[in-house]
């Protein structure tokens, strides 16, 4: 019985350990250990022998039945790690795939500029506004200080509207007319930003468009100096261009401002050195000045009490000089090529 | 504004360089946009003498000379045969540059003559801009040898000056010449005017009467006699030219040549052929003609003002001069006007009649009525320098330069504008600079305002010249801050709510012009668009009333640079007449293309229900739930697969694709899918905050149910019919197949839904789910006849 014994151990081990595969092992597991396996028949023999003998054949039982367990239980983790590698070996995925991801979508650069404009000005506690776009002589000049013989009226060509009853109505030339309206509306203090798309009549060539965009701005409130002026437009020059630009004020002329004046940022492009896109180290970024007492008073505003500041930012040119626009017809043509540079490409 | 550097060295002893003179007068208020140097390119040509011209010996056109320059004869073959032994010329030897050629000249064989370097016309050395006048004949009192553009004063640079409506004296030499004195705080010399004593007297020879003074306010004539043809120097000719001027003859040159130093237009009339001789200026009667200068016969309205004779107009005034007395090359004597003209019957005239001069643009920004004798004295003289003519003793005249105003302003309100103290003697010290007189009282500041600037008129004017003349540099900066927090208001904010949800949505933003052509209006069926009075072109003729033709000619666009896939959306504003006319912002997108690019993609061609899906994005980002799609659309949609967009019962927009035959009429290749809707409606339909609705804690009993259904029967009815019959305990439906032919039968096809039963406390059992479903599978069997699938 000893030697029946024996020989099943050693028929165990070596089926266990030829085992291939778990279906293999398990096979063996049921040729070797299973109720109908002879090491079964042995076992079920024991309760024939006599009890002393019964006790160490019993023991003898035991023991080769743990081994064998154990024997399988090894091989079925040795096999299931086998397995195991298999399968992670044959999902392996090619990383240098383009990933899978939805197809993204981006905001056009004079949204970008616009909106990095306008979030300057509401961090210092300004509020947007806006006007209509087909506006009147009386708010697009007249109220502006541009009487009609002005030679500023020809300066820029204006489109007019065919409206019947309506000759003085244009499509406005700036979004200073919001300046009136706003006025109009409410009393000191203001603070306003206004964007907005405004129109000339121009041939579009490589730096024209009949339409571009502007952000017009406006402070009236008591005590508002000229030093507020430039305060507060070398900070927004610096926080759309980066903090080490310097800006530089000069003399200009707008009829609805006096002092007027122009702002000029150092050229992004060679830090002020010069260089063939700002000539001489310095870009002219937009025009400023103090309201003009007259514009004050066109709006009911007493121009002793209050004074104020406006300025107008063209949106474009923002965009132009941030994103190095080549030709202003790229903004407006909508070349996927062109508008897929402003988030994430394809 | 041209502004020879030389030329302001003749009133202003400047001594820095052009560029750095720019720099300190661009931040005084003189713009300075750029510096030319015409004649950088000419280097190396000299005077030579000629000694001798001869035929070329194998051609009629030609010619040979033979010049000295010092260092012996030396032969050139000539174009033009005007000069003559004696005459001094520029001869451009072998290795000198000419400002007309991008090459150094050398020697070379001209139909077997050598030619060493060549003889030079005007027009080859930048001082004029006419052909064929032959080589450049120069004075006598020039040295053989000596450098061409020392000798001439060529040695210059312009500075172009942006001359700003508000500063109409910066369109003269003088002008900016009187302004860099005081900026530079160096003296002014007057222009050079003298005249010889004549003892015929101008007054005796021409009245003058005035019949508008309104608009003409100062005439002045001074008379010439016995001029000769003469010629005009070179080096006034460059600087005509280099202004933009053409040099023509010495009497209109003296003309234009006083009226660029000194900023008063001059006209020259041909003394013999005014009748009387007299001038008598006068308004226009309607309906009156004049030929002008350029041979046009002008039609007058009775705004106009005429500068007549005795008999008839002969000048518009102002504006252009009249053919019948223009000066010739047989005129002798002259009748010199120097007048002053208001400015908006300059305009007025000028602007009706499209025709802009020089003489027109310095009337229409305002010239100096003080400046008027001056400026006459100076072309007269000019014309006697340059004719032999005599200048007869004073002047004919009538009315005269109003009286100069006086504008004050206070020292107090000076620094509560500019923010930094200004003190009276501070204005006092600017005044002194600018030459104008002044009166001082305590605070006040008393400004006498010269003829000269037009633009002083109120306090804020003399502040303005305060912070100019004592520098923008010196202002300091500070930052106000609003009392109140800012914010966008809420139609803008949710414009970019918008945009934002779209650009989530996988969408590029673009922005076409907001113009439509007649083609756009047609397309959209659109009647109540605006028309623009002027517009450029064709293209631009009208305001948008949709975005959809601009996102689609983008569309054609890309397809045509090769980008077939274009997926774009807008948001902006369309136009509508009406009283007043509408505009409002709508939000617009287009798919076309292929929905996925590349190895993991499918072949799938975008279509409605993508547009679909992007509607269903951006709606649900901005909370508007109570939507729903209408009826198909005609126009140009595809009937089978478009529909109004309703809020509510209300149409706010359009979702569809184009109809193949219309996408083919705009050139755009495949399905084009596309939706426009109106923002206002949808904000107001949007939610104005984000309501929790508890998360449930119970999980669902699923039920997959595929029901066959007629083909005709949508899978949105059927879905209607789940939810309502699902009740309370349905919480969830999804449509997860769709699916015809093979074992379904013609006509019919497969809709499978997902439900998910759940309740808010507790977990369902199948007891309570059963009844539900069978519910449900009977009302949609009595209602649309679906039948559960096997």
């Amino acid at each position: 019985m000893l030697r029946s014994l024996e020989r099943e151990r050693e028929r165990g081990f070596r089926a266990f350990s030829e085992a291939a595969t778990i279906a293999e092992l398990e096979a063996a597991q049921v040729a070797i250990l299973g109720r109908k396996a002879p090491f079964s028949d042995v076992q079920r023999a024991v309760g024939t022998l006599e009890p002393d003998d019964r006790k160490s054949v019993g023991r003898v039982i035991n023991e080769t039945r743990a081994d064998l367990q154990r024997a399988s239980d090894e091989r079925r983790a040795e096999l299931e790690a086998v397995a195991e590698d298999a399968l992670i070996a044959a999902d392996r995925v090619d990383l240098s795939l383009p990933g899978r991801r939805p197809r993204p979508g981006s905001l056009h650069p004079l949204s970008l500029a616009e909106d990095e404009i306008v979030d300057v000005f509401l961090r210092l506690g300004y509020r947007v506004a806006e006007g209509p776009e087909i506006e009147d002589e009386w708010h697009n000049f007249e109220a502006l200080n541009i009487p009609p013989d002005h030679p500023a009226r020809t300066m820029k060509d204006s489109i007019y509207v065919h409206l019947p009853g309506h000759p003085e109505l244009l499509l406005r030339t700036e979004t200073s007319s919001v300046q009136i309206r706003t006025m109009q509306s409410q009393p000191p203090p203001v603070y306003i930003v206004a964007p907005g798309r405004v129109y000339r009549r121009e041939t579009a060539d490589a730096t024209h468009l009949p339409v571009f965009h502007q952000v017009e701005g406006l402070v009236v409130d008591e005590g508002i100096t000229f030093a507020d002026l430039k305060g507060t437009l070398d900070a927004v020059a610096r926080a759309l261009f980066g903090q080490d630009r310097e800006t530089k004020l000069g003399p200009a002329f707008f009829p609805f401002v006096e002092p007027g004046a122009e702002l000029a940022v150092t050229c992004m492009r060679c830090d002020g050195a010069g260089c063939p896109v700002c000539g001489n180290g310095w870009i002219e970024l937009l025009g400023c000045g103090m309201v003009h007492p007259q514009v004050l008073e066109n709006c009911g505003y007493d121009p002793e009490r209050y004074t104020g500041f406006a300025f107008g930012l063209g949106i474009d040119r923002v965009a132009i000089l941030k994103y190095r626009i080549p030709d202003i017809r790229l903004l407006v043509e909508g070349d996927i090529r062109f508008l897929a540079q402003f988030g994430a490409s394809r | 504004m041209k502004v020879s550097l030389s030329w302001l060295r003749e009133f202003v002893p400047i001594e820095l360089g052009a560029e750095e003179l720019a720099e300190r007068i661009d931040a005084r208020g003189i713009k300075v946009e750029g510096i030319d140097r015409p004649w950088n390119d000419l280097e190396g040509v000299v005077v030579a003498t000629v000694t001798d011209v001869r035929d070329h010996p194998n051609s009629e056109k030609l010619c040979l000379a033979s010049v000295d320059a010092g260092d012996g004869p030396v032969q050139v073959v000539v174009g033009i045969r005007n000069m003559a032994p004696g005459d001094l010329v520029p001869w451009a030897k072998p290795g000198s540059r000419v400002p007309l050629l991008d090459e150094p000249l050398g020697s070379r064989s001209l139909r077997g003559e050598m030619s060493n370097g060549m003889l030079c016309s005007p027009r080859e050395l930048a001082i004029s801009q006419e052909h064929e006048t032959g080589i450049l004949i120069l004075p006598h009192d020039l040295t053989p040898g000596a450098d061409l553009k020392t000798a001439l004063g060529l040695d210059d640079a312009l500075l172009d000056i942006e001359v700003e409506p508000n500063r109409p004296d910066f369109l003269s030499i003088y002008g900016v010449a009187r302004e860099t004195s005081s900026i530079l705080g160096l003296p002014l010399a007057e222009p050079d005017a003298d005249l010889e004593d004549d003892a015929e007297r101008a007054d005796a020879v021409a009245p003058i009467e005035l019949r508008a003074p309104d608009g003409c306010p100062y005439y002045l004539a001074r008379i010439l006699r016995g001029a000769s043809r003469g010629t005009t120097p070179i080096r006034a000719q460059a600087r005509l030219t280099a202004a933009g001027m053409r040099p023509v003859a010495p009497i209109v040159d003296a003309t234009n040549y006083a009226m660029l130093e000194l900023g008063q237009p001059l006209h020259a009339f041909d003394l013999d052929r005014l009748a009387g001789p007299g001038i008598v200026v006068r308004r226009a009667d309607a309906g009156e003609g004049l030929v002008t200068l350029d041979g046009i016969e002008r039609e007058l309205i009775d705004e106009d003002l005429l500068i007549c004779d005795l008999e008839k107009p002969v000048a518009l005034a102002g504006v252009m001069g009249g053919r019948s007395s223009e000066v010739s090359g047989e005129t002798t004597d002259v009748l010199l006007e120097a007048a002053h003209f208001t400015r908006t019957g300059i305009i007025r005239t000028a602007r009706r009649l499209d025709l802009h001069s020089e003489a027109s643009h310095r009337f229409e920004r305002g010239t100096d009525p003080e400046g008027v004798e001056r400026a006459a004295r100076r072309g007269a003289a000019l014309i006697a320098r340059w004719t032999g003519a005599r200048v007869l003793r004073g002047a004919a005249q009538a009315g005269g330069p109003p009286d100069r105003r006086w504008v004050s302003m206070r020292a107090s309100r000076a620094t509560a504008l500019l923010g930094y103290r200004v003190a009276s003697s501070d204005a006092v010290a600017v005044f002194d600079a600018l030459r104008m007189r002044h009166r001082e009282d305590a605070d006040v500041v008393e400004v006498e305002v010269p003829g000269y600037r037009v633009d002083i008129e109120r306090e804020v004017d003399l502040i303005e010249e305060v912070v100019r003349i004592q520098g923008y540099e010196g202002v300091g900066a500070t930052i106000p801050r609003s009392p109140a927090p800012g914010g966008l208001p809420a139609a803008y904010a949710f414009a970019r709510r918008v945009r934002d949800a779209l650009v989530r949505a996988g969408l590029r933003e673009a922005k076409p012009l907001p113009f439509a052509s007649e083609e756009d209006l047609a397309l959209m069926g659109d009647g109540d668009a605006i028309p623009l009075a002027n517009p450029l072109r064709a293209e631009e003729a009208w305001l948008r009333t949709s975005l959809l033709p601009g996102l689609l000619r983008t569309v054609g666009r890309n397809q045509r640079w090769g980008s077939g896939t274009v997926s774009i959306f807008e948001v902006g504003v369309i136009f509508r007449a009406g009283d007043p006319a509408e505009e409002r912002r709508h939000v617009g997108f287009v798919h076309c293309g292929a929905a996925g690019e590349g190895w993991a993609a499918d072949d799938r061609m975008l279509d409605v229900l993508d547009a679909r899906g992007t509607l269903e994005s951006l709606l649900g980002d901005v909370g508007a739930e109570s939507w729903s799609l209408g009826e198909p659309l005609a126009g140009p949609f595809h009937p089978g697969r478009s529909a109004r967009v309703l809020l509510g019962d209300e149409p706010v927009g359009v979702l569809g694709e184009l109809h193949p035959r219309i996408a083919t009429s705009l050139d755009i290749e495949g399905r084009v899918a596309v939706a426009e809707v109106r923002l206002d409606p949808l904000r107001a339909a949007a939610a104005r905050a984000f309501q929790l609705v508890e998360v449930p804690r119970f999980p669902p009993v699923r039920r997959d149910l595929a029901f066959v259904v007629p083909a005709g029967v949508s899978a949105g009815a059927l879905r209607a019919i789940l939810d309502d019959a699902g009740g309370a305990l349905l919480d969830r439906s999804t449509l997860f197949d769709v699916f015809e032919g093979g074992a379904i039968p013609e006509g019919r096809k497969s809709l499978a839904f997902a439900l998910e039963f759940r309740a808010a406390d507790r977990t369902l059992t199948d007891d309570e789910v059963e009844p539900v479903v069978v519910a449900i599978v009977d009302r949609a069997r009595s209602e649309l006849g679906a039948e559960l699938r096997a």
